[in-house]
């Protein structure tokens, strides 16, 4: 009964990408991680994951799996779809992208039904954003926008408002906390001032806080007009001000004009003071996708490499395309809620965590270890920031060295040359 | 490369300015990826009679490997959509589809680059905390060697040290995020201006101008990093972006910062930008350049502006609002965690715009009146002023007085009043100072010793160019490239694209910095000491 301790672990239980953990293993399974988050134990588990390679059902050698993988994706050469879960290793994200090229997929993310609606608008206008260290050391204005981050982030306040900053010396007692909850969508309980939003009064508040941040009036009613008198001021009078929002779905339908409204303001608060939007997201690596997916086609989230070389089709997401029967192959790679049996003339492969447990088996499942607890490499932050990630238990095999050999076992079908 | 990994690129016209060589038929000879004196006479070997043998290409100032590129990269679909890159058919190697525009993805960069002769490129401004990410948009970037500069001129452990007067632990900490990035040479920006922008002072003007309530001035920042350059014995000096970019009258700080070096190395990039007489805008292009031509421990890059899109990207956050404010256009700024800015604005350089004909001009000012092809170099300070693809149409600006008079003609000559340029500068570059400035003099700024020439013991990176009267069209398309000793470039098309190397230092630092350190990412970071030092660098 030997205990093994490893510290400054990632978690990726939320984009918050905590990484000053410290997690302890006995006999091969996680028993203890601190600080107690309660994501953070949820998401570590006790570290156990199947190891199965599976065709049809019945164990095979990985070898064989992965050279079969290839035929049946090379033979739906420009009509597969290569779908990204969210944990996966930056290094896993890049060969996943290597794939779709070669194979003339389409790829498509989990982001693509998530965070779309805030990258697509940062598209049009631009954003004004900083990285988490940012807010911790200088917000001393905080707007919480329709999200209490202790559901889903639950050490978002402990680790970036209430402690002490270089230029916030005085902590949780020199910041303002604002807190406007939209319909269901409620803002934290313990803040300093609080306003309450029907959803269907939402887009016009926020184009009568940029009319003011301009210095313009409009026509709110009386006792809304009072309120968001007192909200403006205290943002013109910040020396910098963090928006924060939630990037993926919540408990309100959103109205999509929400996350742009939000980027007006932010942008436009940056007149009289400093200002940056934070868009709260959920675990894994989902911004470390759409980095690596801009870095090597040029655009963030569905992609269609079909024509040979990389088109934007977030009008046509693959996810969508899955299941009015677009593909003939479908691989998925990490862990998603995504169903490949939608369509059941398409040949599908899992790779990733769990694969052999899907509750609809598909062709080809590898098992794979989780990145962040078996895999290490690289993640992104909810803030676009790269963390370190440490693996502390051995994986059946890694995500990123199973489609290390797909790339070579797919070249080796000729796939390009088929183009 | 072949089989006997030897070969011989026979009868060319040599241009190698580093070992005095201008304009010499003779062979080049390579064998194991390094130039060497002979090769036996069956060693295979290229014909290449008539045409120009030059080092590879060596771009000292580049955006391309950065957070902050792909910021830019996400915010212009278009310029992808209507730039697609195919994959090329290479011999014998994986090959990737990307997409092009002024800011291009990591392979398709890789390509353009070595499709222009180009095999050394160093990415100019890279935040600490984003050096992991720098690496891997590295590793997807074939066929060049290549690294990136810290940003430290904003950083707040290092403003502490200035603050406090501990200038020996400052000069430490730039040895340690050196280490910790795997950084090649300290950038500064804006010194003391980002931060003046995070802390609601908006910016600073002046050396003198100080951080309010801390008595931080720009001054005080390039003596300490300057100094911290030397006394590390980094291979390159302190990378400097002026106070003050883009603005009329800007010519005074940079002068000032110029001469609060005196007597140390350093250097000045995009030198241009920082060019501008005021109040109103007017050409102080000669003052400068005159200050450089004699003050021999001073270099800068030029970051001329070609007209067509560009994108612009910078630490320097004010900077990118002021042109949001007055351009219009979409805006991103990312505060950087108490280590730099970013800011974006697409832009578009038209000869029909007043500013834009006077930014064009003033680059072509100094390196016109530049008297050291070795210390002023060429750059457009990619995609800022214009793509790295726009190099071959400047070069033709330089080499060739007709081509650059007929389009002095086109721009729109309003506020060129006053300039060089207008008055008519007849030089023409001559080829040995064409390869100065684009590979022998970067190289020997870099402090590069493998690079920018052709002697024995060189990296065997030549670019050999098929003479055209059009001089853009030459050095366009070269006829062949070759990268460490493999021929990356053939009969025009790309064939190979070798994964490139990682330029980096390890200067060391004294450790009893550490526990301090160590204190200040306690108290104030959002990463694990222990997490910050990238790994796994060969």
């Amino acid at each position: 009964m030997t205990d093994i301790r490893t510290e400054h672990v990632t978690c990726l239980g939320c984009g918050c990408g905590c990484d000053d953990l410290t997690v302890n293993v006995r006999d091969g399974r996680i028993t203890e991680v601190d600080p107690p988050c309660p994501l953070a134990r949820a998401w570590f588990g006790d570290g156990s994951v199947p190891d199965e390679v599976l065709q049809s059902g019945r164990p095979v050698p990985l070898d064989a799996a992965i050279e079969h993988a290839a035929d049946l994706l090379s033979a739906a050469r420009g009509r597969c779809l290569i779908y990204l879960g969210s944990d996966l290793t930056t290094q896993a994200q890049r060969h996943a992208v290597t794939l779709a090229d070669l194979l003339g997929a389409t790829l498509d993310t989990d982001t693509s039904a998530t965070a779309a609606a805030g990258i697509l608008a940062a598209q049009r206008r631009g954003r004004a954003g900083a990285t988490l260290g940012e807010i911790r050391n200088r917000a001393d204005a905080l707007l919480f926008w329709g999200v209490d981050p202790v559901q889903r982030h639950p050490r978002f306040m402990a680790r970036f408002v209430e402690p002490a900053g270089t230029h916030i010396p005085g902590a949780r007692s020199a910041r303002t906390l604002i807190g406007v909850s939209v319909g269901q969508d409620q803002a934290p309980k313990n803040v300093d001032i609080t306003i309450d939003l029907r959803p269907e009064e939402e887009i016009s508040a926020l184009s009568y806080l940029r009319a003011a941040v301009h210095g313009r009036s409009s026509s709110l009613e009386p006792p809304r007009a009072a309120e968001f008198a007192g909200v403006i001021d205290r943002l013109a009078k910040a020396r910098y001000v963090a928006l924060i929002h939630d990037g993926e779905p919540s408990a309100e339908p959103r109205n999509p004009l929400r996350v742009e409204g939000l980027m007006a303001l932010t942008q436009a608060l940056n007149e009289p003071t400093r200002a940056a939007l934070i868009t709260l997201r959920a675990g894994g690596n989902r911004a470390g996708s759409e980095s690596v997916l801009t870095w090597q086609t040029g655009y963030p989230l569905s992609v269609d490499y079909s024509r040979g070389w990389p088109r934007f089709v977030p009008e046509r997401r693959g996810r969508d395309a899955l299941s009015a029967g677009a593909f003939h192959a479908v691989l998925i790679i990490g862990s998603t809620d995504l169903d490949p049996a939608t369509s059941s003339d398409t040949n599908s492969i899992i790779i990733g965590p769990r694969a052999s447990r899907s509750a609809h088996p598909p062709s080809i499942a590898i098992d794979t270890g989780i990145a962040g607890i078996h895999e290490g490499g690289t993640a992104y932050r909810l803030d676009d920031l790269p963390v370190r990630l440490r693996p502390i238990l051995d994986p059946p095999r890694t995500t990123t060295a199973v489609l290390q050999a797909l790339v070579q076992a797919v070249m080796a079908t000729g796939a390009r040359s088929r183009a | 490369m072949t089989p006997a990994s030897q070969l011989r690129i026979a009868g060319g016209t040599v241009y190698d300015p580093t070992n005095g060589i201008d304009g010499v038929i003779r062979d080049i000879c390579i064998e194991d990826g390094q130039v060497v004196a002979d090769l036996p006479p069956d060693a295979p070997t290229i014909d290449v009679k008539g045409m120009v043998v030059m080092p590879g290409g060596v771009d000292l100032h580049s955006h391309l490997a950065s957070s902050s590129c792909n910021h830019a990269r996400r915010l212009l679909p278009e310029e992808h959509a209507a730039d697609p890159a195919p994959a090329p058919r290479l011999a014998s190697q994986l090959s990737r589809s990307g997409s092009g525009g002024p800011v291009p993805s990591t392979f398709t960069t890789g390509y353009r680059y070595a499709g222009l002769g180009y095999t050394t490129v160093f990415d100019a401004a890279v935040a600490p905390v984003m050096a992991r990410h720098s690496h891997s948009e590295l590793d997807d970037t074939p066929c060049v060697d290549g690294g990136f500069y810290v940003l430290m001129g904003n950083d707040e452990y290092l403003l502490r040290q200035i603050e406090a007067g501990e200038r020996n632990r400052a000069r430490d900490y730039a040895g340690w995020l050196l280490e910790a990035t795997g950084g090649y040479a300290i950038k500064i920006v804006n010194p003391g201006g980002i931060e003046a922008w995070k802390s609601g002072q908006r910016n600073l003007n002046g050396v003198d101008d100080a951080l309010k309530g801390r008595g931080i001035t720009p001054r005080a920042i390039l003596e300490t990093l300057a100094d911290a350059a030397d006394s590390l014995s980094l291979p390159h000096p302190v990378h400097i972006h002026c106070n003050n970019l883009g603005v009329p009258g800007n010519s005074a700080v940079t002068l000032a910062s110029m001469q609060a070096l005196a007597g140390r190395r350093a250097h000045f990039t995009h030198l241009q930008f920082h060019s501008y007489g005021g109040p109103g805008w007017s050409s102080a292009a000669r003052p400068l350049i005159e200050y450089l031509n004699s003050h021999t421990e001073l270099s800068a890059d030029v970051g001329q502006v070609m007209f067509g899109p560009a994108m612009t990207i910078t630490a320097d956050g004010p900077v990118e609002y002021l042109l949001h404010k007055s351009s219009g256009r979409r805006w991103v700024n990312i505060d950087i965690e108490l280590e730099t800015g970013c800011g974006i604005v697409p832009f578009q350089y038209k000869d029909k715009a007043a500013v834009s004909s006077l930014q064009w001009a003033i680059g072509l000012e100094l390196f016109l009146l530049s008297a050291d092809p070795w210390r002023v170099v060429l750059s457009t300070d990619h995609p800022n002023g214009g793509s790295f693809l726009s190099y071959p149409a400047l070069i033709q600006l330089l080499m060739d007085r007709t081509a650059r008079d007929e389009k002095i003609k086109q721009i729109n000559p309003k506020l060129l009043a006053g300039s060089a340029l207008a008055d008519g500068l007849d030089r023409e570059y001559t080829l040995n100072e064409i390869a100065i400035i684009t590979r022998a003099g970067p190289a020997r700024l870099l402090g590069l010793q493998t690079k920018g020439h052709l002697g024995p013991g060189a990296d065997a990176d030549v670019t050999v160019y098929a003479r055209e009267p059009d001089i853009a069209a030459m050095f366009a398309s070269p006829r062949y490239v070759i990268k460490a000793g493999a021929v990356v470039v053939e009969e025009g098309q790309l064939r190979e694209a070798p994964a490139g190397k990682r330029l980096y230092v390890r200067p060391g630092y004294d450790p009893a910095l550490l526990p301090d350190l160590r204190r200040h990412f306690a108290s104030y970071s959002t990463v694990a000491f222990e997490n910050y030092p990238v790994e796994g660098l060969a």
